[in-house]
């Protein structure tokens, strides 16, 4: 891929706080107008990794480009080409939409000509219909994370990083939000984001994997799929009255490679399939049995928690 | 990056929205300091008055009742009379009296005679808030008695006539007032700043503003702004209050005056920023800053114990405290009228330790950022 074509690229990037290694010598790159979903247990080091593609973090070593722009440029030039919008913070809550865009839009030094043309080409975007004196406090959660993304994007930045952008709003307002990020996508704009919901990171293009500072997986979600369960794998739901001690204690065998609760059912991953088919009529007295594919949860559990 | 002026701005007036829409900071920031110099005012008192006094009169003649009558009369003790000087120690043993005062047998006679007289007076040492004040109406009532016994007044070399400068009748209000209102302004202005960065890092908004090119010295100066506007406010409310309720004069000039507030407040705003800026905590950030701006500005800043009376170490180690130069200068341009060059030192004092604050401030925050 050509460098034009690259929106991000870290090479060899380590954070380290005094003997702890947040991040240790990650190497990924992240194309134009890709969604780029980035999953892992608090403490991978995801928030490190963001913190230094934002120009909030001088790594102790590597290299990264963030669109076309180094670090050698200044985190500041880094700043200008990116917007962030985090779930944490959204929106101060006592100005009204208008005043919380207008103090974004002075940070960036936004001309006041060019703030409002983009305002008006975004609340289109976004399909905000309300009065912009409205207080942030009295709209609903989907709404504000609408208006983040808004305040996000004012200076129309090349890369947008969205950090568990979804939490802590309704379904609907989730799969609206998510139609955006593909809009957004489909605009050449990329989008890198984080999760806790795996339907969500599914709809990535691709995904990196982290635990304990180190990728320990990037593709695409099925791809992903297929590389961490290469066998079959099933879903078992109970019939009878089994308690789940002892449905994970059937699991303990040793012919599952993984064997894990699924909600009220249980998904697994033959390891071997010669014991399987030996053991299956025995299953099949306490479980309706059905061929899935796996889930990225099962992905997650599997290569993050790195549970059988 | 160059600084920009549009971000301070912009920053500002995020900061005035914010506190136009908290009642209790507005309030706090407007009501606390008005009520507070009113009660305090109100309740703080140094002239010690109707100290309680045993007498124990053992001459009964008419210059023993003259002298009981100068202590009666001088409006600052509550007279008991006693039977014995034993009473009377008893008096001060049980705490009925803070002082004792024993006439001798033969108290007139003696006058009148050569030898003079001699008058015991047992003070209760264990107060000595009380004792110093009490001692210096001894002086003065001696001096009025041995006036009104003129048949037993002894020549004296040289008369001390003592006039009293900028405060003729000594009104401790007109002292008081000045200084509280140094007092007050410190706790509140250090307090209203140690919350507002350590609130942005609570809440995360402080990773987004830091996700925009914006440089912590307009973060800082945004920040200082508004609340040093809202502190010049109450500093003007509890002007009115100084001189139309408690009548203290204002002999000074305003614009010194003026100047000296801004500067006094512009550091304390600043010291809550740098503690914020630290701390990062809320609860943290309130708890230090009550401890390092309202202790040292009651106890360090001349405010009740003179800094000439303290040992020569504490006396330099005061200089370090804003408190200490603007008392000075809030009682000086009140009652004596100083102008700006008899004040050299406290304003250059106040303004280097504002020039430290604001820029040990930033740069913490600079490095905090990088890390």
């Amino acid at each position: 891929m050509s460098q034009a074509e690259l929106a991000v690229e870290v090479q060899n990037l380590s954070v380290r706080f005094g003997d702890f290694y947040a991040v240790n010598d990650i190497c990924f790159s992240v194309s134009r107008g890709e969604i780029f979903g980035f999953l892992g247990a608090n403490g991978a080091g995801k928030t490190t990794t963001i913190r230094v593609l934002c120009g909030l973090l001088i790594p102790t070593q590597g290299k990264i480009s963030v669109a076309g722009v180094g670090l050698e440029q200044g985190e500041q030039a880094i700043k200008a080409k990116v917007g962030y919008m985090s779930q944490k913070f959204t929106l101060y809550n006592d100005l009204t939409v208008e005043e919380n865009l207008e103090f974004a839009a002075a940070l960036r030094k936004i001309k006041k000509e060019v703030y409002i043309k983009r305002r008006s080409e975004l609340f289109e975007f976004v399909s905000f219909d309300r009065d912009m004196k409205t207080l942030v406090r009295d709209l609903p959660g989907g709404t504000k994370q609408q208006i983040s993304l808004v305040a996000s994007m004012l200076h129309d930045p090349e890369l947008v990083f969205l950090d568990e952008p979804t939490a802590g709003v309704s379904p609907v307002a989730r799969s609206r939000f998510w139609a955006l990020i593909r809009k957004l996508a489909g605009q050449n704009k990329t989008v890198f984001v984080t999760s806790h919901y795996m339907d969500e990171v599914e709809q990535c293009h691709r995904i990196a994997l982290m635990r304990e500072g180190k990728i320990i997986g990037l593709d695409t979600p099925l791809a992903l799929k297929s590389s961490t369960f290469p066998k079959l794998m099933f879903e078992f739901n109970p019939k009878g009255s089994l308690s789940f001690d002892e449905v994970m204690k059937l699991g303990s065998n040793p012919c599952f490679s993984f064997f894990e609760p699924y909600g009220l059912r249980f998904h697994a991953s033959i390891a071997d399939e010669k014991a399987w088919e030996l053991i299956k009529s025995q299953f099949e007295k306490d479980f309706y049995i059905k061929v899935i594919s796996p889930s990225l949860e099962d992905v997650f559990i599997k290569r993050v928690e790195e549970r059988k | 990056m160059k600084f920009s002026w549009r971000r301070a701005i912009a920053i500002g007036r995020k900061e005035v929205f914010h506190i136009l829409r908290d009642p209790f900071t507005l309030a706090t920031a407007l009501g606390l300091p008005v009520f507070m110099v009113v009660m305090f005012g109100s309740a703080i008192e140094f002239n010690v008055k109707n100290i309680d006094l045993a007498i124990s009169d053992s001459d009964q003649t008419s210059a023993s009742r003259r002298l009981m009558d100068t202590f009666q009369s001088s409006g600052y003790f509550k007279i008991h009379r006693v039977v014995s000087p034993n009473e009377a120690l008893v008096n001060l043993t049980t705490e009925t009296a803070r002082a004792s005062v024993i006439i001798p047998p033969n108290f007139e006679k003696d006058l009148t005679s050569d030898r003079g007289s001699q008058v015991q007076c047992l003070l209760d040492g264990s107060d000595s808030s009380t004792v110093a004040p009490v001692l210096g109406y001894l002086g003065k009532i001696q001096s009025i008695s041995n006036d009104r016994i003129a048949a037993f007044n002894p020549t004296s070399p040289f008369e001390l006539r003592t006039r009293f400068l900028f405060n003729p009748e000594l009104n401790s209000k007109w002292f008081v007032i000045p200084g509280l209102n140094v007092i007050i302004m410190s706790m509140l202005s250090i307090l209203l700043t140690a919350l507002t960065v350590a609130r942005e890092w609570e809440n995360g908004s402080m990773e987004l503003l830091l996700t925009t090119p914006v440089e912590p010295l307009e973060i800082i100066i945004g920040k200082l702004a508004p609340y040093g506007v809202l502190g010049i406010t109450a500093m003007v409310f509890v002007y009115i209050i100084a001189r139309a309720v408690f009548g203290v004069p204002f002999v000074g000039s305003l614009v010194v005056y003026g100047l000296g507030s801004l500067i006094f407040l512009m550091t304390y705003l600043s010291q809550g920023l740098l503690i914020s800026v630290v701390t990062r905590n809320q609860q943290v950030a309130m708890q230090i800053a009550m401890m390092s701006g309202m202790l040292p500005s009651q106890l360090l800043s001349g405010f009740v114990f003179p800094i000439e009376s303290m040992p020569i170490f504490f006396q330099k180690f005061t200089m370090i405290f804003p408190a200490r130069w603007f008392m000075q200068i809030s009682r000086d341009t009140f009652l004596k009228g100083s102008r700006m060059v008899d004040l050299g030192i406290p304003f250059l004092a106040l303004i280097a330790t504002c020039l430290l604050m604001m820029t040990l401030s930033t740069r913490i925050f600079k490095k905090d950022l990088e890390k």
